[in-house]
């Protein structure tokens, strides 16, 4: 009863169109004032201090490291890279721009930012080339995507702050972690991989069969060069992850490192920045990290009141007195997420549901990795569909297209992106394989 | 107005030097952790002691955060769900945005107050941090500053709507640096291609 009330407010408030982290404090508010025990000291107190975490703080430098890199420069030495190494396959710049996408992810943790800085340079060269417009802004806005799974992502690492707080016990009774954020990047690389792989596929089949232009086969002397000059990008990749694996950084420290990193490369390496973007870069970057980390306060506070009102543990009940297996509460889950994906953005879902769906995924012996690898592709495929996906809104205000054109444009990709969710979904291997064969879990 | 427009010029810098600042004190905490480590470095390493930077970072982060949410306000950053707002007949459109922002203004306002107790409360102890050891109340200070200029915030958008029917929009789809560079379109459709377009 009282889950339906705290929902069903939060739900009208969010549906005024106001900012979700303001409806999530108000419907905290309004509960605890009307109908609860809790202390409102206690909530207070939970409110201040919500975000006084280290782990949180990777957010911050994460954007900060990503909009430092953000720039023409990097994105057009990873384009030229890419197009050396597969342009003159079937698909040609489109398969390029997969690649380049899945490159760019990897030092961005974010998917907007990882079809602009893509999608600005490459779809105007796939147009002159005699492309269809709609495949190649049907290729970058799905690619683009990759941004949240290929680590660094932010949305793993809220994530797995969104899981931390809470006592969940497995199937067996035991205590069960939560998944951290080390785990979490390492075991996002395969499925990463897989992605980019699959919507390759998609691009070279679909290239094929209409046979597209392809690029002149480039030597390895090219192929060389075009690396070198995109190296110093590419190793920030490297630094994040080595880094996090060999525990010389913990997430939050290589996120710092990577951002003093980021902003040498940008401004003495490849200079495409001038010391006047700086203060524009760091204000930017302040006005997101600051959005992000409101929700996460006024989140956390809503997440402490389900767990007091013992709303996770009442739904893990049903769900296994119902009898249904992990089988169809992945199912329910994935559709929720979807249906959510509709309206929200991922930082925000990840906030509200995960702290419910954790406790009930672990009763049911779910791998907390698994769980947040299949969350971050479920948001993937929300960010690229109408009407909120904001990589469609991305990728419109590059192509001047329809959100509608882009819609029927992106149908292929995006159901190799739903065929891939169902994997993720039902085989754990693919999430879990990795960390474990590094010891990690 | 002037007033304002140095009140918007201070929040820019905090929040901006705020992230600055945090991103070189981790960095540099990370840096004499591992020079510390190098026995030539050692007599400098060690007369610094940095096992506070962690504090400082969330202090530092804390208050970006609560001034950045203000500012974030006024460049209308901060998401909701306006899919089925923006359904409805103008008229009633504008109303149900102007309940969303005042409901806003009224949040942070009871935030704001609550927060001002807590620090009031704070004042009267001596507590301090574990680290750093300064008063917890200047720390907790964010709290009601932050809030009630976001509070303000929020109604300053709340008049300017209620007057022009502007809401402050954030563009998610720029992203800062980012130029549209049809030079390296062109450098890399004139690579050439083979296949069906070769004979053009």
């Amino acid at each position: 009863m009282n889950a339906a009330i705290i929902f069903g407010l939060l739900i009208a408030l969010m549906l005024t169109g106001m900012p979700i982290s303001i409806a999530l404090g108000l419907s905290v508010l309004t509960f605890l004032f009307v109908m609860t025990s809790v202390p409102i000291e206690a909530v207070a107190l939970k409110l201040f201090t919500g975000i006084e975490n280290f782990e949180i703080m990777a957010i911050p430098f994460f954007i900060l490291s990503g909009n430092f890199l953000t720039h023409g420069g990097v994105a057009r030495r990873m384009i030229n890279f890419a197009t050396s190494m597969v342009g003159h396959w079937y698909g040609g710049l489109g398969l390029a721009g997969v690649m380049a996408c899945a490159l760019f992810a990897a030092i961005s943790g974010s998917s907007p930012a990882t079809v602009v800085a893509i999608g600005s340079i490459i779809l105007p060269a796939m147009v002159a080339q005699g492309f269809p417009k709609r495949f190649g802004a049907g290729v970058i806005t799905t690619s683009g995507a990759l941004g949240i799974l290929i680590p660094p992502s932010i949305v793993m690492v809220i994530y797995s702050v969104a899981t931390s707080g809470a006592v969940v016990f497995g199937p067996d009774g035991g205590r069960v972690s939560s998944a951290s954020i080390s785990t979490l990047f390492v075991a996002g690389v395969v499925p990463g991989l897989m992605l980019a792989t699959a919507l390759g596929f998609t691009t070279w089949y679909r290239a094929r069969k209409y046979d597209y232009p392809r690029m002149p086969r480039a030597s390895w002397a090219e192929r060389w060069v075009a690396f070198r000059k995109s190296l110093w990008g590419l190793l920030l990749i490297v630094l994040v992850l080595g880094g996090i694996y060999t525990g010389a950084f913990t997430p939050t420290e290589a996120a710092a490192v990577s951002a003093v990193y980021a902003f040498v490369i940008a401004l003495f390496v490849y200079r495409d920045l001038t010391w006047r973007d700086v203060p524009r870069v760091l204000l930017d970057s302040a006005n997101m990290s600051a959005m992000l980390l409101y929700i996460i306060t006024n989140a956390v506070l809503f997440s402490f009141l389900m767990t007091s009102e013992q709303i996770p543990q009442t739904m893990a009940g049903w769900i296994i007195d119902a009898g249904l297996g992990w089988v169809v509460f992945l199912l329910i889950v994935n559709v929720l997420l979807l249906v959510a994906g509709n309206v929200m953005e991922p930082s925000s879902i990840v906030l509200i549901m995960a702290p419910i769906l954790f406790p009930i995924a672990a009763k049911l012996g779910i791998d907390p990795v698994h769980f947040g690898i299949l969350i971050v592709v479920n948001m993937e495929v929300g960010m690229c569909h109408p009407p909120v996906g904001l990589n469609l809104y991305v990728a419109s205000g590059i192509t001047k297209m329809g959100i509608t054109e882009l819609t029927i444009a992106v149908w292929p990709w995006l159901l190799t992106m739903l065929i891939f969710l169902v994997l993720v979904t039902y085989v754990p291997a693919i999430s879990l394989w990795l960390p474990r064969a590094l010891g990690m879990m | 107005m002037i007033l304002l427009r140095v009140l918007d010029r201070l929040e820019e810098i905090l929040i901006a030097s705020l992230m600055a600042a945090a991103t070189l004190l981790i960095f540099v905490a990370v840096v004499h952790r591992y020079a510390s480590g190098i026995d030539i470095l050692f007599p400098i390493t060690s007369a610094i002691h940095l096992s506070w930077a962690q504090e400082l970072c969330i202090y530092m982060f804390v208050w970006m955060a609560k001034f950045g949410a203000a500012y974030g306000v006024r460049t209308g950053i901060h998401v909701g769900v306006d899919v089925v707002v923006n359904q409805l007949r103008p008229e009633i459109r504008k109303q149900v945005v102007l309940f969303g922002l005042l409901c806003g203004a009224l949040f942070t306002a009871i935030i704001g107050t609550m927060g001002t107790k807590f620090v009031l409360g704070l004042i009267d102890t001596d507590q301090t941090s574990p680290d750093l050891e300064i008063p917890s109340w200047i720390v907790y200070l964010a709290i009601p500053l932050g809030s009630y200029l976001m509070c303000f915030r929020f109604l300053q958008v709340a008049w300017s709507f209620w007057r022009t029917g502007e809401l402050p929009h954030h563009d998610h789809g720029h992203v800062e640096g980012v130029v549209e560079s049809p030079q390296a379109a062109r450098d890399l459709a004139d690579q050439g291609t083979i296949g069906r377009e070769a004979g053009r």
